[in-house]
């Protein structure tokens, strides 16, 4: 198997970041700018998630030290090179971003035109970024010669929409830690007021809701996925399809993958539909554990579609 | 032009002498096995084992067919080459083993499960047609040493042109199902086959893919499930509260007035 655990946890992180990144976009753009803190919190989460991806990449190669070979191609037709470059770029404007953000304070009238100008464009442009860096999880398999990869034309689709499901779950989680280390810092009078980085309860539950379609897109390309590949031409297809439905991964698939990362979070989601979080504390807990659940049921996804299309 | 070597398994005895002398000529080490109930041995082609004889031991018939690269005319391991370490020497598909950083997508691409990794080493490694001999008018190892000329070397035309004559005399002395393989698969093989059965009776694909085929539609099908599919829920949620929060700006500017 050349293929094991540092790629698949590596696809799974990737795509996670992409996936927080186009979520916290959106939610930014489509509120006028209402979720500024959200797309901070996103590009802060996907940058570290990313480096350690690629440390893992680096690592899981036959010869690490001749890594920098990737940089000094560009093949179109191999989707590990264009994926090196997405990723390249997409870390780079984010760190971009950054570097900008953190800029703000060395101004005492708040950030010129220019440079706010310049934010907005990079955010933009680097969503494109992200698309790309998701869509690639799924390409990197896809484009091979192993059936349960190659044999459906429907991977990516069910990569990007696990990659988009797991990001917006990773923002709830990052969105739930920050808002409570800000509450611990303010009982501690550490800070004076609510920092700029509190996310809205309402954005919170906001995302959930979001969540819970994202995850009936991803139900649906996974049967799309699966009915494609009993179907499908290709030598061993349904042989590796079933693999996953009543072979060795038939536990991890149908408890982690349809259960942990789609059934449960998508019931979760439903029985808390149109309840805000208050003071009760319930509401809060059930949209916590069902981000969990889609986050870890993610990367049982990706680890056995690439387990499963090597066996 | 282009030179190739016709395998036809009509001959093949299963010696593995093409073994023996791939092994020699490439220097690559012996591999300790088990026995797993079949004479075949190894039992799979390996980092050190660039050639092999695959055995189908079906009662009161043997086929055996020499297992070993094809260099593919469209090769999905060149294709898929992150770093540019696989190439076409003329019509030798060749791994430069300095600048192979090991990642393992040639393994993952390769139609024929030819390419393997070395987990000592770190980089992928196939057969090379002995480019070191044929570029110097010597015939690869294996060819050279089958004792019944079942592995033959020339001019891929001439190849072409013997091995669907003899599939043709085959079909005609009782094997029916006798096929020639390998002239248009992949764009053109350099490894060409006179099969006395369907090519998945002996493990090979009836019709081989480059991994690269669909590529640009699974890149499509990605970038629309975010772009458009996916981005609904979103857009259907987040546009919600810009309503919401619209409304509430006008009557804050309502109470103003």
């Amino acid at each position: 198997m050349a293929w094991s655990a540092p790629i698949y946890v590596y696809l799974w992180l990737a795509g996670m970041a992409g996936g927080a990144y186009f979520a916290a976009f959106i939610a930014d753009r489509f509120t006028g700018g209402g979720n500024r803190q959200l797309f901070r919190l996103a590009t802060y989460l996907g940058i570290p998630m990313a480096v350690i991806g690629v440390i893992l990449l680096i690592v899981d190669l036959g010869k690490p030290i001749r890594f920098w070979h990737l940089l000094t191609e560009f093949n179109v037709s191999s989707p590990m090179s264009m994926g090196t470059w997405i990723l390249f770029a997409w870390v780079l404007i984010a760190v971009v971003l950054v570097v900008i953000w953190w800029s703000e304070r060395f101004f005492d009238r708040g950030m010129p035109r220019s440079l706010q100008r310049l934010t907005s464009f990079l955010g933009g442009i680097n969503v494109i970024f992200a698309v790309l860096l998701m869509t690639y999880t799924g390409v990197l398999l896809a484009v091979s010669n192993q059936s349960l990869w190659a044999g459906s034309v429907l991977l990516p689709c069910l990569f990007v929409a696990s990659a988009i499901s797991t990001g917006i779950a990773i923002l709830i989680v990052g969105a739930m830690i920050t808002n409570a280390s800000t509450e611990v810092r303010l009982a501690l009078n550490q800070c004076s007021r609510a920092s700029d980085w509190t996310i809205s309860n309402r954005t919170i539950v906001r995302l959930a809701e979001a969540d819970a379609g994202v995850i009936v897109i991803e139900l649906l390309a996974l049967v799309s996925y699966a009915v494609w590949l009993a179907n499908s031409s290709m030598a061993g297809a349904s042989e590796g399809l079933s693999i996953l439905l009543n072979g060795s991964l038939a536990a991890p698939f149908w408890i982690g993958v349809v259960l942990l990362a789609l059934l449960i979070p998508l019931w979760l989601d439903i029985a808390n539909w149109g309840k805000q979080i208050g003071s009760n504390k319930r509401v809060a807990m059930v949209i916590a554990s069902s981000s969990l659940c889609v986050v870890i049921g993610g990367l049982i996804l990706r680890a056995v579609i690439t387990i499963g299309g090597q066996s | 032009m282009p030179k190739a070597r016709l395998i036809d398994t009509s001959k093949c005895m299963a010696c593995r002498g093409c073994q023996v002398a791939c092994k020699q000529w490439n220097e690559l080490p012996a591999e300790s096995t088990e026995q797993l109930g079949t004479y075949e041995n190894p039992p799979e082609l390996s980092a050190h084992t660039w050639i092999r004889v695959e055995f189908r031991e079906r009662p009161g018939e043997w086929l055996f067919r020499a297992h070993t690269c094809m260099h593919c005319t469209d090769a999905s391991c060149e294709k898929v080459c992150p770093t540019g370490a696989i190439s076409h020497q003329e019509e030798v598909v060749i791994i430069d083993q300095k600048t192979c950083i090991g990642c393992g997508y040639c393994v993952e691409a390769c139609p024929f499960h030819v390419v393997h990794k070395d987990e000592v080493d770190g980089t992928s490694r196939k057969c090379r047609f002995c480019i070191d001999r044929i570029t110097n008018g010597i015939e690869p190892a294996c060819a050279k040493t089958c004792p019944t000329g079942a592995i033959q070397f020339g001019e891929r035309a001439d190849l072409i042109d013997m091995g669907i004559r003899k599939a043709q005399k085959l079909r005609a002395d009782g094997f029916p199902k006798t096929n020639f393989y390998g002239e248009d698969e992949m764009g053109g093989l350099h490894t060409l086959y006179v099969l006395t059965e369907r090519p998945s009776v002996y493990g090979l694909p009836e019709a081989p893919e480059l991994a690269t085929s669909a590529a640009l539609t699974k890149w499509l099908i990605g970038l629309v499930t975010a772009g458009v599919v996916a981005a609904v829920p979103l857009w259907l949620v987040f546009r919600r509260k810009k309503q919401l929060s619209e409304e509430q700006q006008s009557k804050v500017e309502g109470g103003v007035k």
